[in-house]
């Protein structure tokens, strides 16, 4: 009864799902050890351990894999998303009313026209091919922000888990996926928004609103933020559109149509959130951080130097004084010496 | 949502205001060739700091003109008042064709 009940139950899922080339193997392999010592009254000690151990593509029969591909699979997009939002440091978002696809298409293209150009940093790699302009699931990637910024992992607990073998063993749930995340998330915001501590995510919650996309890079790079601040929310002077000879494919009526829809909300650098106006600042840094860096280390030198002249000045110029002091008593005691000697 | 007697959106939102998700909500409820139909669609952001209130104004091709508060309505009912006139002028088109 208890085997037959199993096998109605995975031959339902197999038709359901339709992925017969995953369930055919474990169909075959899950009721074999049950029936055979159901049927022939053998005790489960008499058995070999060795026919006990669940194989590797067990698939639960109360558990069903999903049907879903793995990357439209929520839980494979929230976790994608964390990734994204711990390894980007400079993130722009946007919200789309109503693109068709031929116009995404237009604009990513123009986008990574517009990158392509961009010289390369001083370390000598070209990170314009690791630019993207992705749509995003903005609830799912709404909770991917709270895991980032409320969740951290080094400090889960070990908990006791039993190994197939039956030995209890500490172990470490502190995946994105865990109870742990869950239960660090729901703390943090237990008392609606406005209650959690101010973090990214407060600030950056009430953007996280309606069909989103973002644009994500893999290091802050002003010059490539000034280039796609071009292309997709261009505003004169300081970031002006694209000329017209030069980029015709902009200046197509797929892509306009398209960039009219496209709207800059907001973006996170490093951590912070900033509004259009704070990416514009940050768009137009010059040269890079790399600039900000000399500009700083040009800076503390040269208050070194001041600092360093300032406090020689006065014992500079005491020495002076004491010299010139000297000298003239050295004159006043030589000059009646030099006097007495012409007398005699 | 009927937009086909609308001819111009424009509003004006500070988006790091949770009051302005109503007046986002309802751009995207404007479809993709809205602008190649003749519709105006006006956007101005405002900077973080404001503290202006969202607002949407929308004006129908008979010329009536809807200035829409977004800090209280959200968007079923932002959506139900543009549509109670829409149908008006709807059935007015019916009857003239």
């Amino acid at each position: 009864m208890h085997a037959r009940l199993r096998c109605s139950a995975v031959r339902g899922l197999s038709s359901a799902v339709k992925a017969s080339r995953i369930y055919r193997p474990v169909a075959s392999q899950l009721p074999c050890a049950p029936i055979v010592s159901v049927s022939t009254r053998q005790y489960a000690s008499a058995a070999a351990p060795s026919q006990l151990t669940v194989p590797k593509d067990y698939v639960p029969p109360t558990q069903p894999p999903t049907a879903r591909p793995a990357d439209v699979r929520k839980a494979q997009l929230l976790r994608s998303y964390t990734s994204l939002l711990r390894s980007t440091p400079l993130m722009l978002v946007f919200q789309h009313n109503n693109l068709t696809a031929t116009e995404w298409a237009a604009i990513r293209r123009e986008l990574r026209i517009a990158l392509a150009e961009v010289p390369a940093g001083s370390d000598g790699v070209d990170i314009s091919p690791a630019i993207g302009l992705q749509v995003i699931r903005t609830r799912i990637f709404d909770i991917a922000l709270k895991i980032v910024e409320f969740f951290d992992p080094s400090k889960v607990e070990p908990t006791l888990a039993t190994t197939l073998t039956g030995k209890r063993v500490k172990t470490v749930y502190n995946h994105d996926l865990s109870e742990a995340a869950y239960k660090a998330v729901k703390e943090a915001t237990k008392d609606g928004l406005a209650e959690a501590k101010p973090s990214a995510y407060t600030e950056l919650a009430p953007l996280l609103v309606g069909p989103l996309a973002v644009l994500t890079f893999p290091t802050v790079s002003p010059a490539h933020l000034a280039a796609a601040l071009k292309v997709l929310a261009p505003s004169p002077p300081a970031f002006p559109a694209p000329p017209r000879k030069k980029y015709p494919g902009y200046y197509d009526p797929v892509a306009q149509n398209g960039l009219q829809k496209l709207l800059l909300v907001g973006g996170r650098v490093e951590g912070k959130v900033f509004d259009i106006d704070g990416m514009h600042w940050v768009g137009s840094i010059e040269g890079g951080l790399d600039s900000l860096r000399a500009q700083l280390v040009y800076m503390l030198q040269s208050a070194g130097l001041g600092l360093t002249s300032t406090l020689e000045g006065a014992g500079k110029s005491l020495w002076l004084t004491m010299e010139s002091r000297r000298s003239v008593l050295e004159e006043a005691e030589k000059g009646p010496q030099e006097a007495e000697k012409t007398e005699s | 949502m009927i937009t086909r007697f609308i001819t111009d959106v424009t509003t004006r939102f500070n988006p790091f205001s949770p009051r302005a998700k109503a007046a986002r909500l309802f751009l995207t409820r404007l479809p993709p060739g809205a602008r190649a139909s003749g519709m105006n669609i006006a956007t101005q952001l405002l900077p973080r700091t404001s503290t202006e209130p969202s607002s949407l104004h929308i004006k129908f091709k008979d010329g009536k003109e809807m200035k829409i508060d977004c800090e209280t309505m959200n968007i079923k009912n932002i959506v139900e008042e543009v549509d109670r006139h829409s149908r008006a002028l709807q059935k007015a088109d019916d009857m003239a064709s």
